[in-house]
């Protein structure tokens, strides 16, 4: 079987800095962590804790909007309420977070359910247990965990857990793998058996990566039950879509998610937050974070608990050692510029990055499009960006849904590999505005 | 940040941009343009530097003209400069570069906005332009005959094309063809030069494989299901690939992004057709080559492949659109119904007077500018033709009095006459300084070794030859052209009735030419036995004198 996906580039990896750093806990543990409400892509969540009250390490500090929306929150250190008023939030504007100070005792808190072993779980269990435990997606789109479970308990065969970290830099889910691929492969087997899934497919990157090998080894030696594929690193690999097509070669139908070609995909922070949930009865309170990027001094992987302040990674990674780097959180690829520095690490950082200027795009002044095509055979999602950009420009909007603007993921490969640095991301997320604020006239 | 704006994913780029991208074309190019230089003289980069030159000057002149930004600097002009002077033959005159430029550049390209938005390759179009002049397109030379830099003679030697297009197998071998010993443009004669740029250029990644492989492949496919000429179809296969301008039009000319299609499905559509048309052009048209005109009109054909081949929607199952169309085609046609069209040519309301003024105001503008540019165009080219028509004529006078010198000497002038006799193929008439008939020259045909040879014989009144010329024959070089040396063909000179090989009235054979000296021979006798049987009774004289009947 040929496992691949149409289109796609192939940016410069550069995960050599980080590639063989394991995981680290932070020297300095945070004075205050922030944490805000706002963690989930369905919205905020309403706090459960005031003020100078005492929290420790797991306790429930935010619960979900009763009518739905939001997902719980918990304290990641122990020590005492201290405000709860707007804070620096890296998806962009502030908003509303729980400060807690830390007393560095890191007391566990006792009101979190037992531990379980593999045969006690059931559909019931995995679902209340995933809400309890606050998991989103931790791969970057920050969905509730527990609502992609429940639409695909019953309706998928196949189990895919994405550990195709197709984004530059980025190492978090990779060293996550090596050092804990038992714990994840004993997760996957509970979740596919759980919702009826036949199979349980682990995808990776394979080539340009030495260490893969060993995983592969790993992985080989303990599995059981869960299937391993290993591609050839190409970008948008690690796209929800496109790992299923890569995987199973189904293509999930337009406006659809990959449960309409029955398959569930889980980033695999995720999983490994799910096992930690139903065999340990730990809440979400520690991820895996990369530092890197040629201004970073010393760049490394880090576990950190959320909410601790990104300018604490940078500190830990021994600061920056180039002036006016272009700080990001999440990938180059897709990732948002990072306004301050003192916001807090979410659910869904997996990185944060320190471009320094010869790492980013050099020359960047936008010339006329010479029809080479390129957007359109890189295009994982069968778009032509280019007649897009053009029909938008005339003013033809009306041929806008024929294009099928919708499908677009933002990927960016478009704006990546156009020779005239025409920024078509940009006018795509343009386009799709228009369509769906009434632009579909047809 | 600092500079205010912020930076919008993707934060990463790569190096491949316009200028790149062109600078990688023009480096594919230059091991082609190598083996140019090697087999026709420096004369070749004058004429590429001369086009370059032109290309830049014209686009600068027109950018400054109309004060619009510069666009040099993105080097596709010189990528088109270098292309036309890349498919302009070693003997082309150095106005030629100039005129296609002038046209490329201004007409096709900067007219339509320039870089992006010309729908035809402004190389393609200035050569075609170029290919509309009778007689430079068609003179070539050999390889290895190295071209002076002033004063070129205009000499003919068949192309391989010129074989193909006659439906035999070029003489050349496929090594020959495949390295460059062959007539034919500057850029198209070393397949293998073509093939290292070409394969340069898609392992860079600067264009898709796709165009040129659909291309070369449909052109083979053809070429192997329709063979012609006596060799296998593998061979003729191999000599329509190599033979011609078809490895400069598939990498270069049919994979220019601008002019080509944007999507994948297009660009194989594109390159299908191009192949196909190219195959019936050099089969059933005139000219030997097709690729030129079957890239100028798919050039004309790519808004609509592109729309045939927008890509299939992800996660809609092929042919769906397809199964959708028939339906709603199926759904529609049952709703046709005949509806009266309503016309109207004329404005009918209001005042007439006014509505035309308006119209004419309206029109006036843009319509007059358009008669400028054509009348301005047209004269150019009418002179230019006019001028280069005049060569033309002069060249065939010249050819005409050559033969005549030789068949003839006697003879001053020449004229056709309206003779008709069996085995001539035409009957001239010779006359002196004096204007006296002197004799008849007699084109006639036979048998040598390797073909028809075909000879001109110059009889006089008396009935005796004057002189012969061979005109054309298929004889191998250095044995049967034995025969046709002048010593040889001054033998003739004086004889007549029935000349025999051997005995009396006799030329002897050359020996090692038995074949050739033979048929010669033989034509010779039937040029004098036509002459001696000539029935000139029906024949009309008239006098070319004033006031007399």
């Amino acid at each position: 079987m040929r496992h691949t996906f149409f289109g796609g580039v192939y940016p410069a990896v550069r995960k050599e800095s980080t590639r063989r750093k394991p995981l680290s806990r932070l020297t300095k543990p945070p004075a205050q962590v922030y944490i805000p409400l706002t963690m989930s892509a369905d919205g905020p969540s309403l706090p459960a804790v005031r003020p100078g009250d005492r929290v420790t390490v797991g306790q429930v500090i935010t619960r979900p909007k009763s009518g739905g929306g939001g997902a719980a929150a918990h304290s990641s250190v122990s020590g005492r309420v201290s405000a709860i008023e707007d804070c620096p939030h890296p998806w962009g504007a502030p908003s509303p977070a729980i400060i807690i100070d830390n007393d560095g005792q890191n007391t566990r808190w006792m009101g979190r359910p037992g531990s379980l072993e593999q045969e006690q779980i059931t559909l019931e269990l995995l679902l209340n247990r995933t809400l309890e435990a606050g998991i989103v997606g931790m791969g970057g789109g920050a969905y509730p965990t527990m609502d992609k479970l429940r639409q695909a308990a019953g309706r998928v065969d196949t189990l895919i857990v994405n550990a195709a970290e197709c984004e530059p830099y980025v190492t978090a889910d990779y060293r996550l793998l090596l050092e804990r691929s038992d714990q994840i492969l004993r997760g996957a087997r509970a979740i596919a058996r759980c919702l009826g899934a036949k199979r349980a497919i682990l995808v990776t990157e394979g080539d340009k990566i030495n260490a893969a090998e060993l995983v592969e080894r790993r992985l080989r030696r303990r599995s059981g039950g869960v299937e391993l594929c290993t591609v050839r690193t190409r970008y948008p690999l690690g796209a929800e879509k496109q790992i299923v097509q890569t995987a199973t070669r189904r293509e999930v139908p337009p406006g659809g998610t990959p449960i309409q070609a029955a398959c569930l995909v889980l980033n695999v922070a995720t999983v490994f937050a799910i096992q930690e949930a139903i065999f340990k009865g730990q809440a979400l309170t520690h991820r895996a974070v990369t530092v890197s990027g040629g201004a970073v001094s010393r760049p490394r992987n880090l576990w950190v608990p959320i909410g601790t302040p990104l300018s604490l990674l940078l500190e830990e990674a021994g600061g920056l050692r180039e002036e006016n780097p272009l700080i990001l959180t999440g990938g180059p690829m897709m990732g948002t510029v990072l306004r301050d520095l003192q916001a807090p690490v979410v659910k869904n950082t997996n990185s944060l990055l320190c471009l320094s200027p010869w790492e980013q795009k050099k020359d960047t002044r936008e010339t006329v499009c010479i029809r080479c095509g390129k957007c359109v055979e890189t295009c994982p999602m069968h778009l032509a960006p280019t007649f897009i950009r053009r029909a938008l420009r005339r003013g033809e909007l009306d041929r806008l849904p024929k294009f099928h603007v919708e499908d677009c993921i933002s990927c960016g490969c478009c704006s990546f590999i156009c020779p005239a640095n025409i920024p078509l991301v940009e006018w795509m997320v343009k386009a799709r505005n228009v369509v769906e604020k009434g632009g579909d006239v047809s | 940040m600092s500079e205010g704006r912020i930076p919008s994913p993707p934060h990463l780029g790569q190096n491949a941009t316009t200028p790149a991208l062109m600078r990688e074309v023009i480096i594919a190019l230059l091991p082609a343009l190598g083996m140019a230089v090697f087999f026709f003289g420096p004369r070749v980069l004058v004429l590429t530097g001369i086009s370059v030159i032109s290309c830049v000057l014209f686009e600068t002149l027109y950018r400054l003209f109309t004060r619009q930004p510069m666009t040099i600097g993105d080097l596709s002009t010189c990528v088109t400069g270098l292309l036309l002077s890349m498919c302009l033959p070693p003997t082309a005159p150095y106005w030629a570069p100039v005129l296609g430029s002038a046209f490329g550049i201004i007409v096709v390209k900067q007219l339509y906005g320039g870089l992006g938005k010309n729908f035809i390759n402004p190389a393609l179009g200035g050569r075609m332009l170029l290919a509309t002049f009778p007689i430079l397109m068609t003179a070539w030379s050999q390889p290895l005959d190295r071209l002076p830099l002033l004063g070129v003679d205009a000499v003919s030697a068949p192309t391989p094309m010129a074989y193909l297009h006659e439906g035999v197998l070029p003489p050349h071998s496929l090594e020959q063809l495949f390295l460059g010993y062959q007539g034919g443009c500057l850029g198209e004669v070393s397949s293998f030069m073509l093939l290292l740029g070409g394969g340069y250029l898609i392992l860079r990644r600067v264009i898709s494989p796709r165009i040129p492989v659909s291309y070369l492949g449909t052109v083979a496919l053809l070429a192997l299901l329709f063979p012609k000429g006596d060799g296998s179809p593998l061979d003729w296969m191999l000599a329509q690939l190599l033979g011609g301008g078809l490895l400069l039009g598939a990498f270069f000319m049919a994979a220019d992004p601008v002019t080509s299609p944007v999507t994948p499905r297009g660009q194989i559509l594109f390159g299908i057709c191009c192949g196909g048309l190219t195959m019936l052009l050099r089969y059933h048209s005139s000219y030997p080559e097709g690729v030129g005109w079957a890239l100028l009109v798919m050039n004309c054909l790519v808004w609509l492949l592109d729309r045939a081949g927008n890509p299939r929607r992800f996660g809609v199952p092929p042919f769906a659109v397809l199964q959708n169309w028939l339906f709603r085609t199926r759904a529609s046609m049952a709703e046709i119904k005949f509806v009266k069209p309503e016309l109207h040519l004329l404005p009918s309301e209001g005042a007439t007077g006014v509505i035309w003024r308006d119209l004419l105001h309206a029109y006036g503008r843009p319509l007059g500018s358009l008669l400028g540019v054509i009348l301005v165009t047209g004269a150019v080219i009418t002179g230019i033709h006019q001028y280069t028509d005049l060569d033309t004529a002069r060249l065939e006078v010249q050819v005409r009095q050559e033969l005549l010198a030789q068949v003839m000497p006697q003879a001053a002038t020449s004229s056709e006459t309206p003779y008709q006799a069996n085995g001539a193929l035409s009957i001239t008439a010779g006359y002196s300084e004096d204007n006296l008939l002197v004799g008849y020259c007699v084109e006639v045909q036979s048998y040598g070794f390797g073909g028809v040879i075909t000879m001109v014989v110059g009889v006089d009144l008396d009935g005796s030859v004057t002189g012969v010329s061979v005109t054309d024959h298929k004889e191998s070089s250095g044995v049967g052209t034995l025969a046709m040396t002048q010593a040889f063909l001054s033998r003739y000179v004086g004889l007549s009735g029935t000349i025999r090989t051997s005995g009396s009235n006799a030329v002897d054979a050359v020996s090692g030419a038995t074949a050739t000296s033979r048929a010669i021979t033989a034509g010779v006798n039937r040029a004098l036995a036509i002459m001696a049987n000539l029935d000139m009774d029906g024949e009309e004289f008239f006098n070319d004198e004033e006031g007399q009947p």
